[in-house]
């Protein structure tokens, strides 16, 4: 069959008159890995400085004509590899051309701007990009965020427990924000989507408190990791400039998978795994003199309560309530197919997947059905446009963990209370009430709901026009843009039959929430690319207009008829929520490139935005960046056998973040009372000044590619100060009204990002390629002028935050209080890290065996360990009833630092390894394929991989990277009965057609 | 180069297009969920004058789950028994050596329901003032009454942030929020509640007489006259002046209550819980609930209780106690709260029980001690424990008065008994025993107050 597909397009790359010649000439080559001599099917061969080219077959092989009788100089390009440059002549026109694979990524393009790329190695700042290997190579991993761990030197994951369907959040170069999220912006093949972490409704009904303890997933969940070719990180202004007023935090530019001209390729990958959690920490046991000291006291009451105990001890079986709800095993599946193709004119890549996983709690799981379509299509010569289309159905079933307040609905609140002598499980059907906590945990969980379903559509459109082309200069239109459309619908359901809705005056809660989010955004931009001298430069003008528009409804029903989940069928119904917000924005931009032959590159670059979130939504805020890259090795006096590439960088930018919707405001807000309605003065006071959240970053770094690229170091240096921080300056409480946002703060991020990476051995039977990642980071609040507060977590009592001059926003203070330290509480630690560090390594053996690993290291940075309290209030923590002191009073009543009533002692250090990844396949010889399958099947791939696994760490509690507070940008570091972490092991199977 | 031209042409009408709905316009967004404060301040309407003043009675509620869990565990009349948080235990009982910070749990930095709930209710009654005051769409006794009603539910909510703090001193200059004025003296806080109760009084007299001209809730359902309004005001007036000493001023205003000697103790206005879209009744608890959260009669009250009280009946035993565990040790609840029949039940703010006693402890205080017993004696009957027969001296009159005081008033949502043992200088006879917990006299300035100061010292 292959050899009656003859693969002869002869690519074009821009179709100009070529004058005709009699002279001409054709060479011929064959282009192949220099390691595995496996043939590079598509590698481009160029004639430089011309236009005319050709592409490699499936066999590596290609022809092309010269139109003269001269020499000419070939550059052989492939994805991935080092490009070539062969001279040839009519004298010699058979090529053997052996590329060796781009290990430091110095030929990789990425994306720099809002219409420019540039060549890594021109590249003036330090951004990452992932690829698509790098993402999703080595495990499967359920969201793409979750992928992004330990891959991105700066960036700091969290997630807020180990509940299926995400929750995670990515804090970029430090803190940016102090009183916003602090979230990247994430730009999906040019739209603007959401990421927010979506209202459940759960903290509602468990009584834990606002959205924010919802544990809700963000909505990069939706994504399926594996359409992904790329994801750039810019980590801050500098870098991400252009982007204007949402780029404060950096911005993540996802690049989905495109087709290719050629054969119609079909793929189908199927990935069976288990997940089991990846720490637990045991329960204590008890004894009768447990008993007797737990439940004390002289009352008769008491007396009785410690009878009925030592009763329940004597007869009831152990249960291991943590090993009950947490320990089990949960299956995962995960299946793709990819259909690529194309023609010259029109190119698609579609894929579908369905991921089916569930939670190592029972009735919790996660469910994305993915459709993508990416399209592109050259209408004219002039024209290209590209539509990319992704539908998107995820259900999430997270469960009851976390915070809960007088609800019993939390499943780690009740481990750390019941008793393991007490059986808490149906007997007969009939659950057993729980005497030692508002809820029985086994019922909620067989019974409760907690789901979240999303449909949605992001579409994105694309069309480049070439307005002018001479043979040195040419003129571009682009005009890109695209939707989001979000529907997130939401239940917490409570049966009416549970003890803490038999314990209400309407049993049966049901809260069901609809969720609307809208984003649209439209761009357009001119490139003018012109040859100055020796100089190309790249100028372009545009603009950009966004709008977000967002809608809740939240309603809830109490008092339920028996099994029912329709609100109609609730004795007392409640419009819990109804919010809107919408939000425009636009902004113009300019932007100047100039590459003086690859040795200096230069940038200036300005845009200007305005907001109607600002307080006056008519003023430009303007953007400047700067940037310059200097290619030493590629200047003549350079003569180094041993450096190929010296790259000292310096760049400078502006950013901003936006002010938080409502900020403006000063609104009298509704208030029901005995059947009336009252209009109440809130207790915010808008600000009508406002102004977004400047910052600027100056950044700085060495690159540089050793032994024949063979090693790589990356080395940066940034300093960011965020300027008008928006905090809420909290005024008298006498005058009746709370808070005013303003402007008042100064945040300073400095941090050092180092990055090694390089092929260690490279021989034909084995190749190890490693890449060792270091960043540290150190926030700091340069000036406040609004008071010192404290803010954040459960209060002073437990571990708090400070914000004061002269401290890290990361400062945890609390108990007891202390006059002579700002904020007037004691300092138990940071929870900064000292710093991080992955290491990366992939060993290639043979043609066919691939084996990868990833490894975390954090050293430093503390948490709020609130399970141990809980657990400790249980008597229920591992080793409770010891006393290591041997003062009579068990551990568990003594925790460290004296005098044992205050907040130090639940500020523990979080450092910690982490065997992030581990991946191991097998690409089935093509010859066996071809034996055994014919020409039907062209790859088969097979692989076992394991995500989360081995944690080594001190820390006291399931994760020390999960945090009930996730998503905000200080107090992230707060763990509160979190869903476990999963452990997870695949087998993997692809097959391409 | 033909077809540049048209494609340069083409871009060119296309941006043209673009330009002409104007992409770079961005509005102004108005709040699209609520009016704006503004909206009220200048020639509001009648029923925008009414949202607010409903407002007002919403805010006016604001303290009522604070107070009524924490202040009535420092009087230890209850003890909030959580299992969710131990600190409802171990902090606001004092336990292992806690005091009270600026930043103390349950109150936050702003103090919460005991303090900056309560100063919310009074910038309320501002707004309230002054959007009528701008108003030509009422008329002058329709403003009058707005004034009378803005003022009484001032004067009620300045002595909850002036008892929480006690001795460290309330602001009553809050007029301008960005210049409140010094803290003054609890002497002094209670002077200003007591002169806008008066300034209240006056501006109901010039308020016409009949129905008050705005719907009220049915909180107020026995007092929606002028009439009605100013016996209410005066029975405000009637504990204030009993927390400044002013014991004959507390039978002046006892006079134009609406005591009732011979009428239902439980009579007066209340705050309305009606469930949603209002919220539920929250010290509401189902009987005998299965739960480690609720609200228990501290063992003192039980202990101390003469029996057959039928105010007993306030207390229900449970099938099985409630049990909490702290790092403070174990407390137990064998009783709870049953005076709320269903969780839509209104909570009473003052009531004749209240005003009776009050006139007893006015009479005992200026020595007219059968006007006192008579008093005492009518509390006494009504709670079937017979007639007062221990000595007529002050001293035993106070003591029987603090007492029936403890009972009548129990668990309101006020904190009676912390705050009268404070007034007696008695905070060492309430029981720590129980709890091994401190009884705190009265709580520092929020933080907020302290960092608002520093503030505006830069």
């Amino acid at each position: 069959m292959r050899k009656t597909y003859k693969f002869s397009a002869v690519l074009v790359l821009f179709f100009l008159s070529v004058g005709w010649t009699f002279a001409q000439y054709t060479v011929t080559g064959t282009v192949i890995d220099s390691r595995t001599g496996e043939p590079l099917i598509g590698s481009n061969i160029l004639v430089k400085n011309t236009t005319t080219g050709s592409v490699a077959d499936l066999d590596g092989k290609f022809t092309l004509n010269i139109s003269s009788n001269n020499e000419a100089v070939l550059v052989i390009s492939s994805l991935g590899y080092l490009s070539q440059s062969i001279t040839v002549s009519p004298t010699y026109t058979n090529l053997q051309i052996a590329l060796k694979e781009d290990a430091t990524n110095l030929e990789e393009v990425v994306i720099t701007g809002l219409a420019s790329s540039v060549k890594r190695s021109n590249l003036a700042n330090a951004v990452s990009s992932v690829s698509a290997k790098d993402l999703t190579g080595t495990t499967t991993v359920q969201t793409t965020d979750g992928a992004l761990y330990g891959k991105v030197a700066g960036a700091t994951i969290r997630s807020n427990g180990g509940a299926p369907g995400g929750g995670l959040s990515i804090q970029l170069r430090g803190i940016s924000s102090l009183s916003g999220a602090s979230q990247p912006l994430i730009i999906l093949d040019g739209v603007y989507i959401n990421n927010s972490f979506q209202r459940t409704g759960r903290a509602a009904v468990s009584g834990a408190g606002g959205a924010n303890q919802d544990d809700g997933a963000n909505r990069l969940a939706d994504l399926n990791p594996a359409d992904i070719e790329t994801i750039e990180v810019l980590k801050g202004p500098s870098a991400a400039a252009i982007y204007g007023t949402r780029a404060n935090a950096g911005v993540i530019i996802i690049t989905t998978k495109r087709g290719s001209e050629g054969k119609t390729r079909v793929s189908l990958s199927q990935d069976i795994g288990f997940a089991k959690p990846l720490r637990l920490l045991g329960v204590d046991e008890w004894s009768e003199e447990k008993i007797n000291f737990f439940w004390s006291g002289d009352s008769e009451a008491n007396r009785l309560r410690r009878a009925t105990e030592l009763e329940r001890f004597r007869q009831g079986d152990r249960i291991d309530y943590e090993d009950y709800f947490y320990n089990n095993t949960a299956l995962l599946s995960n299946t793709r197919m990819n259909i690529t193709g194309g023609t010259e004119k029109t190119k698609f890549f579609i894929s579908g997947n369905i991921t089916s996983e569930d939670g190592t709690v029972k009735n919790t799981g996660f469910d994305r059905y993915s459709i993508r379509a990416n399209i592109d299509h050259k209408i004219s010569d002039r024209i290209k446009m590209s539509v990319s289309s992704n539908y998107i159905n995820s259900k999430t079933d997270r469960g009851f963990t976390g915070n809960q307040n007088n609800s019993g609905a939390s499943i780690g609140y009740s481990i750390a209370y019941v008793p393991n002598y007490f059986d808490l499980r149906p007997e007969n059907g009939v659950y057993p009430t729980n005497p030692y906590f508002a809820e029985n945990p086994v019922a909620l969980t067989d019974n409760a709901i907690n789901t979240s379903e999303v449909n949605r559509f992001v579409q994105a459109f694309n069309l480049d026009i070439d307005l002018l082309k001479t043979s040195n200069s040419f003129l571009k239109a682009s005009i890109a843009g695209g939707l989001d459309f979000l529907q997130n619908s939401t239940m917490v359901y409570l049966p009416e039959f549970l003890q803490s809705q038999v314990a209400s005056a309407n049993p049966g809660d049901l809260l069901l929430g609809k969720q609307e989010s809208f984003n649209s955004n439209f761009q357009a931009a001119l490139v003018y690319n012109w040859n100055l001298g020796s100089v190309n430069m790249n100028s372009q003008a545009g603009m950009v207009r966004l709008d977000f528009r967002n809608s809740s409804l939240f309603n809830r029903g109490r008092g339920l008829v028996p099994g029912q989940t329709n609100l109609r069928q609730a004795t007392v119904q409640e419009i819990n929520e109804h919010f809107v917000s919408e939000i425009q924005e636009a902004g113009v931009f300019l932007q100047q490139e100039a590459n003086w032959d690859d040795k200096i590159i230069g940038t200036v670059g300005i845009r200007w935005d305005k907001s109607s979130l600002s307080g006056d939504n008519s003023k430009l805020y303007s953007f400047p960046r700067a940037s310059l890259a200097v290619n030493i090795a590629n200047f003549d006096f350079f003569n180094s056998s041993v450096i190929n590439q010296l790259k000292p960088r310096i760049a400078y930018g502006e950013t901003a973040g936006p002010v938080a919707f409502g900020s403006i405001y000063t609104p009298l807000q509704g208030a029901n009372i005995g059947g009336l309605l009252g209009s109440v003065v809130s207790n915010q006071f808008g600000n009508q000044n406002i102004l977004p959240e400047t910052a600027t970053e100056l950044e700085f770094g060495v690159d540089a590619s050793l032994f024949n690229n063979r090693l790589s170091i990356e080395a940066t240096y940034y300093i960011k100060n965020a300027q008008n921080n928006i905090q809420n300056l909290n005024l008298s409480p006498s005058v009746g009204v709370n808070i005013t946002p303003s402007n008042e703060a100064e945040l300073q991020n400095k941090g050092f990002e180092l990055g090694i990476s390089g092929t260690i051995v490279e021989k034909s039977s084995f190749k190890w390629f490693s890449r060792a990642l270091y960043w540290q980071n150190r926030a700091l609040i340069t000036r406040l002028d609004i008071p010192t507060y404290i803010l954040g977590a459960f209060g002073s009592g437990l571990g708090t935050f400070l914000y004061a001059e002269g401290y890290p926003p990361t400062s945890i203070v609390g108990t007891p209080a202390n006059p002579d330290n700002p904020g007037g509480f004691t300092f138990w630690g940071d929870a900064q890290p000292k710093f991080n560090m992955s290491f990366f390594n992939t060993f290639s053996i043979r043609k066919n065996l691939e084996l990868s690993f990833l490894l975390d290291w954090r050293k430093g940075g503390d948490n709020i360990n609130l399970t141990s309290f809980l657990s400790d209030g249980g008597g229920t923590t591992n080793g409770w009833f010891d006393d290591d002191d041997g003062d009579g009073i068990p551990n568990g009543r003594q925790r460290p630092p004296a005098p044992f009533n205050n907040a130090g002692r639940w500020v523990q250090d979080a450092s910690f390894v982490k065997v992030r990844e581990i991946g191991l396949y097998y690409t089935v010889p093509r010859a066996s394929v071809a034996s055994a399958f014919g020409g039907y099947l062209e790859n088969v791939k097979l692989g076992v991989s394991a995500n989360n696994v081995f944690l080594f760490t001190k820390y006291e509690g399931y994760d020390p990277e999960t945090s009930t507070f996730g998503a905000r940008s200080v107090d992230n570091n707060v763990d509160i009965a979190p869903y476990p972490t999963p452990r997870r092991i695949f087998f993997h199977v692809t097959l391409d057609f | 180069m033909k077809k540049g031209k048209i494609y340069f042409s083409l871009s060119l009408l296309l941006s043209l297009s673009i330009w002409g709905c104007n992409p770079l316009n961005v509005e102004e967004i108005l709040d699209p969920n609520n009016p704006s404060v503004s909206s009220v301040s200048n020639n509001a309407t009648k029923p925008q004058i009414q949202f607010v003043l409903t407002g007002l009675e919403s805010r006016h509620r604001g303290y009522v789950t604070n107070v009524s869990q924490a202040w009535n565990t420092f009087g230890r009349e209850i003890w909030y028994l959580n299992g969710s948080d131990p600190r409802f235990q171990t902090d606001w009982l004092g336990q292992n050596g806690r005091v009270p910070d600026r930043s103390y749990f349950g109150f936050g930095n702003t103090g919460g329901g005991s303090y900056a709930a309560p100063y919310q209710a009074i910038n309320q009654a501002s707004v309230l003032i002054s959007a009528a005051q701008n108003s030509s769409l009422i008329t002058e006794t329709e403003k009058r009454a707005v004034y009378g009603f803005a003022k009484m539910i001032q004067g009620y909510q300045f002595m909850i942030p002036a008892n929480f703090v006690y001795n460290n001193g309330i602001r009553i200059d809050v007029s301008d929020p960005l210049n409140p004025g010094p803290f003054v003296s609890y002497s002094e806080a209670m002077n200003h509640a007591k002169s806008l109760l008066d300034e209240a009084e006056s501006e109901f007299s010039a308020a016409g007489t009949g129905n008050f001209p705005f719907v009220l809730t049915s909180g107020f359902a026995q007092f929606n006259t002028i009439a009605g309004l100013r016996q209410v005001n005066n029975a405000i007036l009637a504990r204030a002046n009993a927390y400044r000493n002013d014991w004959q001023g507390v039978l002046n205003a006892l006079n134009g209550s609406f005591m009732n000697l011979n009428g239902n103790l439980n009579t007066g206005p209340s705050h309305p819980y009606a469930g949603p879209p209002d919220v539920f009744n929250p010290l509401f608890y189902l009987p005998n609930a299965a739960t480690n959260t609720i609200v228990v009669v501290h063992p003192s009250v039980l202990e101390d209780a003469t029996p057959n009280d039928n105010r007993l009946s306030k207390f229900f035993q449970r099938a099985n106690p409630v049990t909490i565990s702290t790092d403070a040790g174990t407390l137990t609840g064998t009783h709870q709260d049953a005076r709320w029949a269903t969780n839509t039940a209104a909570i009473p703010f003052i009531k004749n029980e209240e005003l009776i006693l009050l006139k007893a402890e006015a009479h005992a205080n200026l020595d007219q001690f059968a006007d006192a017993v008579a008093a005492i004696n009518i509390i006494r009957q009504a709670a079937g424990i017979g007639v007062y027969s221990g000595a007529t001296t002050r001293a035993a009159l106070i003591d029987e008065i603090l007492y029936q005081r403890r009972y009548s008033l129990w668990a309101e949502p006020w904190g009676h008994r912390w705050i009268d043992a404070r007034r007696y200088d008695r905070l060492n006879e309430i029981p720590t025993s129980f709890d091994g917990g401190t009884i705190f006299t009265q709580f520092p300035h929020p933080q907020a107050e302290l960092s608002w100061d520093q503030y505006v010292g830069n």
